[in-house]
């Protein structure tokens, strides 16, 4: 749950990227970090395994300046993606105000993409939360694979196991390239600043 | 030979970049193809050559597998990083703080860092809907560091101190109690004195237990029954170090590892025996991850973190 000081008018939310082991999650974080310098508020934390595997997150705090009238501060994280960290993962969506779903374009990795989505489903409904009502954006990522011969789902494929019910916004990206990844988190701040105005009432 | 060929540069160059991504089963089953369309051409010069390599890049990955497995879940944790893992948390959101901060401190305990998971629990202690599973989880990080005289103390300390209701601080001691008579410690624990309206009622028990702040009876121990791998048919008693709900963490020494290989993550253990200082009864449980402690005072143990799916 976002933080609101009315006498400060200062707003503090958070943004966790969820998917599945492998998908990106982090360096979607890693390209925000090097990239938007001037929105980044302090060093990036990643709590890794010796394989390089996210353990516990990632952690990147963000500011925004000021949204009407309201100074606008965004914490991003990452959840360890992979299936034996079920405790973390749900650790880490508490309070969360915007998913991130980052989905893996490889053909191999389409079952996991949907068990991904549905373990995100029952964390947040765990906290009381919808999938169908918290602000929710979907990436596609890896599409650069499909460069080197790799058998990717087609776009309309990856709508359909994942966003035909949702039918939140969604982008191809890589994120190893950089290529969507801004205009993700955009679209994600975006959603979540609108839900937040909503319930604050902070521009009225 | 030209399309065997190319079908064959395919499925290396998948199970390579696979490889790279760190998707081990995926690159794995693209090896295997590679070497089941090898297999079927006989007449290939390099088949025996081709064919050992294939092996030596699965031999390979299984040995990051395992590797990775090892190294995995326990990191060196700087008190900066615990720091971090508990103010991240406890920031989160003012509605579930205490919440959070007590899974913190179960975090902490999880990954060997007992000290600083004590000094959390003690925080909860002042809160009185916390007080009892902060006290229950300080009395396991004592355990968990061989020292039942510590945990003994530490209850007969909050007995002399007055902090703990009598009715809290005798479901503390009919906890502690029945854990050390399961390690075969004798220690008769001075029970505090209940008020009237705290003394166990028979026509009113069951409602008393489903009004208290658990949700989950308390699991002191469980007894698995191996279906599979080295151990099947043996049954094994392990103590459950940790408990969040009906997650349940228990540490298993180094020199017992072997119990370890027939449980692998996301198994289900169909025959289960609970223990509890009220009953046993029977269920079943998933095994949600097996991770080594790398520091502290169980360095090398493991943690082996199951939920429970049924009793």
């Amino acid at each position: 749950m976002a933080i609101f000081n009315l006498k400060k008018r200062e707003i503090e939310c958070k943004i966790v990227y969820y998917g599945p082991g492998r998908c990106g999650k982090t360096t979607n974080l890693e390209f925000i970090f090097k990239s938007y310098k001037k929105q980044v508020r302090g060093e990036m934390v990643s709590i890794n395994t010796e394989g390089d595997r996210t353990l516990f997150f990632d952690f990147l705090p963000m500011g925004l300046g000021k949204i009407r009238g309201c100074d606008v501060r965004v914490q991003l994280y990452t959840v360890p993606g992979q299936v034996k960290y079920s405790s973390t993962r749900k650790l880490v969506l508490r309070g969360v105000d915007g998913v991130v779903f980052v989905a893996d374009s490889l053909e191999v990795r389409r079952e996991k993409n949907m068990l991904s989505l549905k373990d995100l489903q029952n964390n947040l409904k765990d906290y009381g939360k919808s999938i169908f009502k918290i602000p929710l954006v979907m990436q596609y990522n890896k599409r650069d694979l499909a460069e080197q011969g790799i058998p990717l789902m087609p776009l309309e494929q990856m709508e359909r196991d994942l966003n035909r019910q949702l039918k939140v916004p969604s982008f191809p990206a890589s994120a190893v390239k950089g290529s969507g990844v801004g205009i993700t988190l955009k679209e994600c701040l975006k959603l979540t600043l609108k839900s937040l105005q909503k319930e604050f009432k902070w521009a009225q | 030979m030209s399309d065997f060929k190319q079908q064959l540069k395919a499925l290396l160059s998948e199970a390579e970049i696979y490889k790279g991504q760190g998707l081990v089963d995926e690159a794995k089953a693209k090896y295997q193809s590679a070497a089941t369309l090898i297999r079927s051409k006989e007449n290939i010069k390099n088949r025996d050559s081709l064919l050992s390599a294939i092996e030596t890049k699965i031999n390979q990955l299984q040995k990051e597998r395992s590797a990775a497995n090892q190294a995995v879940q326990s990191p060196r944790l700087s008190s900066k990083a615990q720091n971090l893992i508990k103010n991240l948390f406890l920031a989160a959101d003012d509605e579930g703080k205490d919440d959070a901060a007590l899974e913190a401190g179960i975090v902490l305990a999880k990954l060997g860092q007992f000290d600083s998971a004590i000094t959390e629990f003690n925080k909860l202690i002042q809160k009185d809907n916390l007080r009892v599973a902060a006290a229950k989880n300080i009395l396991q990080c004592h355990l968990a560091k061989s020292s039942e005289q510590e945990a003994i103390d530490q209850y007969q300390r909050w007995m002399s101190d007055d902090g703990f209701p009598p009715k809290q601080l005798e479901t503390i001691r009919q906890y502690l109690e029945e854990i050390l008579q399961q390690k075969g410690v004798e220690s008769r624990l001075p029970a505090p004195k209940l008020e009237p309206q705290d003394r166990p009622a028979a026509d009113l028990e069951l409602e008393l237990e489903k009004d208290d702040e658990e949700e989950f009876i308390d699991i002191t121990s469980i007894a698995i029954t191996f279906e599979s791998g080295p151990h099947k048919g043996k049954t094994v008693e392990f103590e459950v170090n940790f408990q969040s709900g009906n997650m349940l963490s228990l540490i298993i020494s180094k020199d017992e590892a072997d119990l370890l290989e027939g449980l692998d993550d996301g198994m289900t253990l169909k025959e289960i025996q609970f223990f509890s200082p009220i009953a046993i009864f029977n269920g079943s449980a998933v095994v949600v991850s097996k991770t080594q402690i790398k520091s502290g005072p169980k360095q090398g143990d493991y943690c082996l973190d199951i939920r429970i799916t049924s009793t």
